[in-house]
């Protein structure tokens, strides 16, 4: 967590286009929350029946953890739907980005609930000791 | 029934390991909640999934409670649920991220 995942009509965004994406939308959400990398998810489908396209071309449904200001989520939005339409040759008013806010108590992430925003530095420590003691 | 959403990247998981997972999950849903496993399947197709930026190898797997569940009990069942996919599947706890939602 988070998880991007992009519904794109078939053929919208090439694999090319989607490695280049995955890569901004990393690159914005450790920019904007400070999180790790490694915690980004960025997945992309086509045509995908349980996220509607609602006629655009392109829709980015982000699922972040709760705790974000409406400041943060924008810059988010913003910046991921101008990624999509740099890299896929989008209209900017054809992509759709939406963030969803999940209590980071809900998830569970390499066996640990994950960190409030701002925990995390002390998360992946704790994380990383257990990993260290279960491999002896 | 109980929503139970998996996403996986294509070729990771062999339809054989899918239907014992298909099995596993209703069993805890009808244990955990009462009602079936309503599960929704998603593979991320090759070249389409990224994690911190490199081919992803992580599956996320995400109920909907039918109530409001205690911290307690959803730690409880997020370590059951993600033992039962590592145990399925011979992913690393580090490639599986688990989710419990109350109701809206």
């Amino acid at each position: 967590m988070p998880l991007y995942m992009t519904n794109a009509a078939q053929g919208a965004i090439t694999d090319a286009a989607k490695q280049k994406i995955a890569a901004d939308i990393t690159r914005i959400h450790c920019d904007v929350t400070e999180a790790p990398p490694a915690f980004v998810h960025a997945f992309f489908v086509e045509d995908a029946p349980h996220m509607p396209l609602d006629g655009k071309s392109a829709f980015l449904l982000g699922s972040i953890r709760s705790g974000r200001n409406a400041e943060q989520k924008a810059q988010i939005t913003d910046e991921m739907r101008q990624a999509i339409h740099q890299h896929a040759a989008l209209p900017l008013d054809d992509i759709q980005v939406v963030i969803r806010d999940t209590p980071a108590s809900w998830v569970m992430e390499g066996g640990d609930i994950m960190p409030e925003p701002g925990e995390e530095d002390q998360w992946i420590a704790a994380h990383e000791a257990k990993k260290a003691a279960e491999n002896g | 029934m109980t929503t139970c959403n998996c996403i996986v990247q294509a070729g990771q998981i062999s339809g054989e390991t899918q239907a014992a997972l298909r099995t596993r999950l209703d069993k805890f849903a009808q244990a955990k909640f009462g009602s079936p496993a309503e599960i929704g399947w998603v593979e991320i197709a090759p070249g389409s999934g990224y994690t911190a930026s490199k081919p992803s190898t992580s599956s996320i797997v995400s109920l909907a409670a039918n109530k409001p569940v205690e911290q307690s009990e959803r730690i409880a069942m997020l370590e059951e649920l993600c033992d039962i996919w590592s145990r399925e599947t011979g992913c690393s706890l580090d490639e599986i991220v688990g989710v419990i939602n109350d109701p809206a």
